[in-house]
């Protein structure tokens, strides 16, 4: 856990909600990041030195070729992560210092592939092909997520979500077996 | 009717996983002389240590970016014909606009797919076999 920083007091921060196919960069220490995410993935990136981060959020569909280099999915995919790496270089960071979080890849629909898996494998083949250290995650299993992310202080607060108080956009389509009851605020990250 | 097979190609990106894509997508269509540089000072000499037929290169990338490469090319007599497809985001207007000032032959909008990178080269060399 990060030590305590007076930005990160909620009324002072500027949050800035980063919905699917969206990504935001930043160098403002005030501002806070926020998503929630099914089966999507974030990339949470940041060079702690410049204090330049941002966040990411896609989805790939199931390309059944998740894991290569061939299907449209993929390039869909390293697209996103190059618009927000691209930014990232534009406003300071510089690529070597880059490391980045990752969350999502949850699987909330029952009966279909896990494109939650093949997404959060894709997210953590291209960092490791990019040479981004992935200093810390929380992807797969079956609840839905709400991740904050402070860039100043890499600092992440990610609270799970029992999927039938999540947002219409990341809900199971159909009642099903509940996951784990919603849990309070945890700083895990 | 050229054959893919005869072209030889250079890759410019600065992401690995990206000119994976690119290599990727080129051997399906067919090429097979395909050679790669991380950014556009090595790409330049890459192409003047051994000319190609054909460089498809992203616009963003340290030390020289795409658009500079291209000028750079068009510049250098032994290389000044080498077709010259851009990689761009959707926000590009602009910047393809440059690159038609430059020279450029065609551009291809990411995320692509292999069909519509395939069209973008055939509308350079005509239809590959």
């Amino acid at each position: 856990m990060t030590h305590h920083n007076p930005s990160e007091d909620t009324e002072r921060a500027i949050k800035v909600h980063v919905t699917q196919g969206e990504s935001h960069v930043t160098t403002d220490p005030n501002v806070v990041m926020t998503t929630v995410l099914g089966s999507c993935i974030s990339a949470c990136i940041r060079d702690p030195q410049s204090g330049v981060g941002g966040m990411n959020h896609f989805l790939l569909p199931d390309s059944g070729d998740g894991r290569g280099t061939g299907g449209d999915a993929v390039r869909y995919g390293a697209y996103a992560m190059e618009l927000l790496i691209n930014e990232l270089l534009k406003k300071g960071a510089r690529r070597e210092r880059l490391e980045a979080k990752i969350f999502g890849g949850a699987k909330l629909f029952d009966g279909l592939s896990d494109v939650g898996a093949s997404n959060s494998a894709f997210a953590e083949r291209f960092l490791r092909d990019e040479g981004i250290p992935i200093v810390s995650s929380s992807t797969g299993g079956v609840s839905a997520r709400r991740v904050e992310f402070w860039p100043a202080s890499g600092r992440v607060r990610q609270r799970l979500v029992a999927v039938d108080n999540a947002p219409q956009d990341v809900r199971r389509p159909a009642p099903a077996p509940m996951p784990a009851a919603s849990s309070g605020d945890v700083d895990l990250f | 009717m050229p054959q893919a097979s005869t072209i030889s190609v250079l890759v410019v990106d600065d992401q690995l996983t990206m000119r994976a894509l690119i290599r990727n997508a080129l051997q399906q269509i067919g090429f097979k002389d395909i050679r790669e540089a991380p950014d556009g000072e090595e790409a330049l000499k890459n192409l003047l240590a051994k000319p190609a037929n054909l460089v498809i290169s992203d616009f963003n990338m340290p030390k020289m970016d795409g658009l500079a490469l291209l000028r750079a090319v068009r510049s250098h007599p032994p290389i000044r014909q080498t077709a010259f497809v851009m990689l761009t985001g959707r926000a590009d207007r602009e910047l393809v606009q440059r690159a038609v000032q430059f020279g450029v032959n065609n551009y291809c909008v990411k995320p692509f797919t292999v069909q519509g990178l395939r069209e973008k080269i055939e509308q350079v060399f005509g239809q590959l076999t």
